[in-house]
């Protein structure tokens, strides 16, 4: 880890105006060792691959080279050494500095087979989270962090839940989608989004790939061979936990309950919305708990971010996001330091110009109730 | 203006009608019943103003009268369901079989007006099967489709149904993916495990033909193939737009690994895919209708299909709401017209 | 190196000087921190139906991997969304660029 030195950190005691907030980072721990530190002694050799199977980044799918990638960005590795996103510094200098992000969410993504392990795998990710990027390397306030709780086991998540959520910087819960056949709408959830929603934690979910363990779902119709439609199909994963949400009732179960779908597309959502409220107008007498229209609950419950924005004509692109009138919905993204990151300077301008500041920085300031200025770093200019 | 009607779904008027149409070693294995689905809705799959005398969809001149007398269509596409996924592969290309008999027995041959149009089920599980179904009846005149389950347990760019696309291809016939009857040997209907409720299944299935779609264009099974085209009979076109943005762009990252797909993926959706329309698709603002369609040109890609005599069947006058008179006689009569080749029943029809 | 706003990258291809830009055509990433390989193309005879070629002329860029003809500046999928090439002249030791 780089080291500020304490006189440029203290020579800047300047504020900047709130602008970016960047819902979808990825912080990685810069060893396996560094890990390990923070489990239990008895788990510290149980929780992680042995002997040959030390990759830390299977890909079940392949991204571009991910032998040499491992789906990070080139030119984001530190050059103090660590994998990208393992320096709390080079990613503030990278992600802060240069591209203009006020505040980011760290998401890390882990997983683990069975219910126990997983718990103990997701507790020791947040005390490194809170320790090396929450604590005093958080000194300019402009990093926040996600719970990671197991969705395996939501009474142990409810207990992790109220470990962390007088914290001052976790501000949020984070689960996995790859849920094994349970869909989010289901009662099994409710201990945890009890928790998230008392604390007024919004619960996002991030797929979690590049993990030892990940549980790639068995699609329907079989799986796709190849990464590129394996990753185009896959918001169908968003959309069926998303109408599970609304048509099993889980938010007339918990009214405060807020559900942030990150990094799984966005522009699904104007006809999936369409759908469910074609077929509850339909087929009301079998949705007898679900009292408002299907699209009513998702403005009200429900965030998309916004990274990996489509490639598309702008002007036709901004025109369908008019058409979506989602602007209170989304929350812009990076996806930092990964592959397919997306850069704020180019993202904003595929929004239609009255959504831009809800989508850069409005919605998610409201969401995670974010202050509306930060500490200037090094290289900044001041509000 | 005319009207074709591309998903009709015609039943038996009684379950074990089936069995006058299979041979003996079959006559005695069970069979699931017609209304036996998975996920049923509450109150019966069909509308309920059908059931009565015969059984929904089953009475040619009930169905003539319903579809051509008072619905104001000129021609029918009558693609029947199977009895689900069945274990036995090789069962389930009886079924098929005689489904196919049945339909040219009780439906297309007594038709003299020639407003009932047909297709050749078969059974993708069982390769060898469905080629020699396809041999066997694609030269009836009225046969203009094959037809295959939504549900599989791969998705249908793979290579192993690469003989049956071929087959139909050869004959100038689409495949037609349309939800089947029953259910059998399949995986969860959702991404995320089994519907808890009807609708929760309803509105999620016909989305997973994107996945048929989208492996059907990377595994190069169009490129390979240029007379190829599927029809996805159930709906679901409203995702098309925001998933295959998605395979554009990331096929810039991803052409290495799969360079025979030598083109956006997107450009061969005009010369290789049509949606039937479905009751669940489209704005439920009018006013948005005529410019959704045409992103991803899907006025180019949509048939009018009622899905008469589901409960959810829709007529024309609704499918079409909000679109341009362009748009209209596409999605009502010429999109299929191009597709069947049938210009000449249509005229027929008018006349 | 520095040269226009985003740098230039100068690539040795075979003994021939090749120069783009270090800005990808998509969203402006430094083309050239990205790795330089080859590329593939459809060979139905081979097995994999996958044919490795051109190694060392192609611009990978650091963030999406779009591919880029370092010789051209073409996008190898798409050759509209090319990338600003320049012309490379050596003399007395100092390297040249015409745009």
């Amino acid at each position: 880890m780089t080291t500020v030195e304490a006189r440029e950190r203290g020579a800047v005691d300047q504020d900047i105006a709130v602008t970016i907030v960047d819902t979808d980072v990825h912080p990685l721990p810069v060893s396996a060792e560094v890990l390990k530190s923070y489990a239990p002694a008895e788990w510290k050799n149980r929780l992680w691959p042995t002997g040959n199977a030390v990759s830390p980044v299977p890909h079940f799918y392949d991204t571009p080279d991910s032998y040499k990638t491992n789906s990070l960005r080139v030119d984001a590795s530190p050059p103090g050494g660590g994998v990208a996103g393992s320096d709390p510094d080079f990613a503030a200098k990278q992600l802060l500095v240069d591209a203009g992000v006020s505040i980011a969410l760290l998401e890390p993504m882990c997983d683990a087979q069975l219910p126990g392990a997983e718990h103990v795998l997701k507790a020791t990710h947040n005390d490194w989270l809170a320790d090396v990027w929450l604590g005093e390397n958080n000194w300019h306030g402009r990093w926040r962090g996600a719970i990671s709780v197991t969705a395996q086991d939501p009474e142990q998540a409810a207990r992790e839940i109220e470990r962390w959520a007088s914290h001052p910087y976790m501000a949020e819960v984070l689960i996995t989608p790859q849920t094994r056949g349970i869909p989010f709408g289901s009662p099994h959830f409710d201990p945890l989004y009890k928790a998230a929603a008392r604390h007024g934690l919004p619960v996002a979910t991030h797929l979690m790939g590049q993990t030892p363990f990940e549980l790639i779902p068995i699609y329907p119709v079989g799986n796709p061979a190849h990464w590129h439609d394996f990753f185009a199909s896959w918001p169908l994963l968003y959309v069926s936990h998303l109408m599970s949400l609304v048509f099993d009732g889980a938010f007339d179960r918990h009214p405060e309950l807020r559900v942030v779908f990150v990094e799984g597309g966005f522009t699904w959502a104007m006809p999936v919305m369409w759908r469910m409220d074609r077929i509850w107008e339909q087929r009301k007498a079998d949705l007898p708990h679900v009292r408002r229209r299907p699209s009513e609950y998702i403005r009200e419950h429900v965030r998309f971010t916004t990274q990996p924005l489509e490639d598309v004509n702008v002007a036709e692109y901004r025109e369908y996001l008019e058409m979506m009138d989602l602007g209170d919905v989304l929350m812009f993204s990076t996806d930092y330091p990964h592959w397919s990151y997306d850069s704020p300077d180019w993202a904003i301008k595929r929004f239609p110009a009255e959504q831009r500041e809800r989508i850069m920085r409005g919605n998610a300031t409201a969401l995670y109730g974010l202050p509306t200025t930060v500490k200037a770093l090094p290289g900044e200019q001041p509000a | 203006m005319s009207i074709i009607d591309a998903n009709v779904q015609p039943h038996f008027r009684y379950n074990a009608e089936i069995r006058r149409y299979l041979s003996a070693p079959h006559k005695l294995r069970s069979i699931p019943d017609v209304e036996q689905q998975w996920y049923q809705a509450p109150g019966g799959d069909y509308r309920q103003d059908l059931y009565g005398d015969h059984y929904p969809g089953s009475d040619p001149d009930t169905v003539a009268r319903h579809l051509f007398d008072e619905g104001g269509v000129d021609l029918a596409i009558l693609n029947p369901l199977t009895r689900g996924n069945i274990a036995d592969y090789l069962l389930n290309s009886r079924l098929c079989a005689a489904i196919n008999d049945w339909l040219l027995d009780r439906w297309l041959e007594p038709d003299t007006t020639g407003r009932f149009l047909g297709t050749i089920r078969v059974n993708p599980e069982d390769v060898k099967g469905a080629v020699a179904e396809i041999e066997r009846l694609a030269d009836h005149p009225k046969m203009v489709q094959v037809g295959v389950p939504l549900q599989s347990r791969e998705p249908y760019g793979k290579p192993m149904f690469e003989p049956i696309w071929e087959a139909a291809a050869a004959h100038g016939l689409p495949v037609a993916v349309h939800i089947n009857g029953g259910n059998g040997v399949d995986h969860a209907p959702t991404f995320a495990g089994h519907a808890f409720t009807y609708p929760g299944y309803a509105a999620f299935m016909p989305l997973n033909s994107f996945v048929h779609l989208a492996t059907l264009i990377i595994e190069g099974m169009f490129g390979r193939h240029q007379n190829l085209k599927f029809v996805f009979a159930d709906g679901g076109y409203d995702i098309l737009t925001p998933l295959m943005w998605r395979l554009d762009t990331f096929w810039m990252s991803m052409r290495d690994q799969t360079p025979w797909v030598d083109r956006y993926p997107s450009e061969y959706l005009p010369d290789h895919v049509r949606f039937c329309s479905s009751a669940f698709d489209g704005p439920t603002d009018d006013s948005h209708a005529e410019r959704w369609l045409n992103y991803t040109d899907k006025a180019d890609l949509l048939m009018y299909g009622s899905s008469y005599p589901h409960w959810s069947t829709s007529s024309p006058d609704t499918v079409v709401a909000g679109l341009n008179d362009v748009q209209r006689e596409k999605v009502l009569w010429r999109n299929a017209s191009d597709l069947y080749g049938v210009a000449s029943h249509v005229e027929g029809s008018r006349s | 190196m520095q040269a226009g706003k985003f740098g230039v990258g100068v690539y040795n291809i075979d003994g021939s000087l090749y120069a783009i830009a270090n800005y990808c055509s998509h969203e402006g990433a430094p083309l050239c921190a990205g790795y330089v390989r080859g590329t593939t193309e459809f060979a139905p005879e081979m097995p994999d139906q996958i044919r490795h070629v051109r190694e060392g002329q192609i611009a990978r860029c650091p963030w999406h991997q779009w591919e880029f003809d370092i010789t051209t500046g073409a996008n190898l999928a798409d050759p509209r969304k090319r990338v600003r090439t320049y012309e490379v002249d050596v003399s007395d030791g100092q390297v040249y660029l015409t745009a």
